[in-house]
């Protein structure tokens, strides 16, 4: 009843496509983040399933019911906005009570009502304080249950957590999941922040230029990136990529890095679908995957630069083209200069057509 | 003399130096704000007028026991020209606000041809309140372009004689202020209005609110301040309306638009009582003053709840 289903949906603003062609079924019940860098098109994207803009083509559903013509009013949609919006002016029982009484719902009914949602959300004593000074974290609740008071069956998040400051997001984080799960309302959460898609979502659609690029389970979309965009975007460093060419060995098909040498033999699922690419391939895999090898098989590359971020070590390998970034559990005893020597783990081997862009795997 | 001092600090040396390089500016104040103030306070409890042939300093030998202020009390002329007063801004002031409230309103969204239609409806504010009496003066005379327009509307000759009919004459000059002064309350209510947080009303219209609920739960508890400014800029200078008035009417037919501006106008260059004027002069400002501090304290209230 409340899944949405985007066909073929198309945004333009005078000459500048926003958004080209998205297809995109979200699920009853579903926390889907649409995930991107700045004007990939995901927030154009969560206005139009609000109604505050309309498609220029295509079509958006939520079930069966199509939503072209409905005002923003009547679509039944929750939003939190990236300021939450809060009506500054009036207290919090005054911003729960809003929808219903903006709707003519009767005073004890609206008094019930405020009183549920404010339980649930832990804000009964805080209902007579007015909404202009109120913590972040409290904002957010307010803004989710004035939304939610209205039980509708879609919530919408524009990038709630972007103004908060990296230790009150990990609380929100486990906050907003926690109430998605006690709402179990269909929820579309936008976002930059790959770490809160990752976290938060129970599927990941990555976007980039207006271009749907992936849609898939937080893992799937780390593990098995369908493109250079999403290999580079998720993941922190993103994946590491280094042109080559397939070459035949007697350990089986590895791929040419040129002045790096050979890879060690790629994994066997992705082989065939390898070999019959044309022209440059970009070998791939996670700097978490690589492990240093002491004069072994690997890519022997000089320290540029350390990072040490305390429980993680990131070491920057090599210039331009070659350059490969590994990260490490535990410090290294690496300086600048020094030459390493990284082998990554085969099974984490991920290869994409130089040309396309797209990963080359089976089927 | 004191035998024991306590050290000054730094900041009360800084006071003290702030204090003696900005005396000769305080002076200055003072002296424009305090002093013609003092006189005038001075003046109104005497007969002095310019033909006393004494200066102005001397007029403590025409004290009056406070005369001028129990004449003030029953001078019937003066209670009408306030009462006249307080009528043109019961009605000038809430048609400028809702006239301009409703055009910010429209301007505050787009429509072709917006920015031409916002220089011309900004063009009655740019014109000289002298030339503006002028104007009107002769619009509403009985050959003139209004009965000019309401005869074609009506298809049958019509010579109102709008500034010798008393009631006519009074509405002559409010339409006059109201052309005047409606595009200042436009000018400040769009300002305020495209303040408002377009978030919160789009949040309000995701909850169902019509447009209506949210002007009256949004946009205007969102403009408080800003309309209690327009209000007090406008309530005061409507007061003090004058130029475009007397031009047109001359405070007459008879008294019948005589305001508290054009009553005093006429006591200081006809009757030249001085005295009495500066007593009047000053009842008004403590009245307008009484006003402002209710107005300003409305405000500060209103700003408790910053937009």
């Amino acid at each position: 009843m409340s899944a949405i289903h985007l066909q073929h949906l198309v945004k333009k603003f005078g000459d500048f496509t926003a958004l080209k062609t998205m297809d995109l079924a979200i699920a009853d019940g579903e926390f889907m983040a649409l995930l991107g860098p700045s004007g990939c098109g995901k927030s154009t994207t969560m206005n139009m399933i609000a109604g505050m803009e309309e498609p220029t083509g295509g079509k958006i559903l939520f079930g069966e019911r199509d939503m072209a013509g409905v005002p923003m009013g009547r679509r039944g949609v929750g939003f939190v906005f990236q300021n939450y919006a809060i009506f500054t002016h009036m207290t919090v029982r005054q911003n729960l009570a809003y929808g219903p009484k903006m709707r003519g719902a009767a005073k004890p009914e609206i008094d019930r009502r405020v009183g549920a949602i404010a339980e649930m959300l832990q804000l009964t004593s805080l209902l007579g304080r007015k909404a202009d000074r109120l913590s972040v974290n409290i904002l957010q609740r307010v803004a989710i249950g004035r939304s939610a008071i209205m039980e509708p069956a879609i919530f919408l998040l524009d990038e709630p957590l972007s103004n908060v400051d990296a230790a009150f997001r990990a609380i929100m984080r486990t906050e907003l999941k926690q109430l998605q799960r006690q709402f179990r309302q269909t929820m579309v959460y936008v976002t930059h922040d790959q770490l809160e898609a990752m976290t938060m979502a129970d599927r990941i659609a990555v976007m980039d230029h207006g271009v749907l690029q992936q849609v898939g389970s937080p893992l799937e979309v780390y593990n098995n990136p369908a493109n250079v965009f999403v290999a580079r975007f998720i993941g922190a460093p993103g994946m590491n990529l280094l042109r080559g060419r397939p070459a035949e060995s007697d350990r089986g098909l590895v791929i040419d890095l040129g002045p790096l040498g050979v890879t060690p033999p790629l994994p066997a699922a992705i082989t065939a679908a390898v070999r019959s690419a044309q022209g440059d391939v970009l070998y791939g895999f996670r700097p978490e995957q690589a492990t240093l090898v002491e004069g072994g098989q690997g890519l022997s590359l000089p320290v540029t630069f350390v990072e040490r971020i305390g429980a993680r070590t990131i070491v920057h390998l090599g210039q331009g083209e070659t350059a490969v970034k590994a990260v490490f559990d535990n410090d290294v005893g690496l300086a600048i200069g020094q030459t390493a020597v990284v082998a990554p783990a085969v099974q984490s081997v991920r290869v994409f057509d130089a040309a396309t862009g797209l990963a080359l795997r089976a089927g | 003399m004191e035998a024991v001092q306590a050290k000054p600090t730094l900041r009360d040396e800084g006071a003290k130096l702030g204090f003696r390089l900005t005396l000769p500016a305080q002076i200055l104040v003072l002296f424009i704000a305090v002093f013609p103030l003092l006189m005038q306070l001075y003046i109104s409890l005497t007969d002095w007028s310019p033909l006393s042939g004494t200066g102005w300093w001397n007029a403590w030998s025409m004290w009056n026991n406070f005369a001028n202020y129990t004449d003030l009390a029953v001078d019937a002329r003066f209670w009408s020209a306030l009462k006249r007063t307080a009528i043109v801004m019961i009605v000038c002031v809430p048609v400028e606000f809702l006239l301009g409230l409703a055009l910010a309103t429209l301007f505050a969204d787009e429509f072709p041809g917006k920015r031409i239609f916002y220089s011309i409806l900004l063009m009655p504010m740019m014109v000289v309140p002298a030339v503006a009496g002028y104007m009107f003066f002769m619009l509403f005379q009985s050959g003139g372009p209004v009965n000019d327009i309401l005869s074609s509307i009506s298809s049958f000759p019509v010579t109102i004689a709008w500034l010798s009919d008393p009631t006519l004459a009074l509405i002559a000059v409010m339409v006059a202020d109201i052309w005047q002064w409606t595009p200042l309350m436009f000018l400040i209510l769009l300002a305020g209005l495209v303040g408002v947080p377009e978030d919160q009303i789009k949040a309000a219209t995701l909850l169902g609110a019509n447009s209506w609920q949210r002007f009256v739960t949004i946009v205007l508890p969102k403009m408080k301040t800003i309309i209690i400014i327009a209000l007090a800029i406008r309530v005061i200078e409507n007061f003090k309306i004058f130029d475009t008035l007397y031009i047109m009417t001359g405070g007459g037919p008879g008294v019948a638009t005589e305001t508290i501006s054009v009553y005093i106008y006429k006591l200081t260059t006809q009757d030249l009582i001085w005295g009495y004027v500066a007593a009047i002069a000053l009842a008004i400002l403590i009245v307008l003053s009484i006003a402002a501090v209710f107005a300003m304290k409305r405000m500060a209230r209103a700003r408790e709840v910053p937009a």
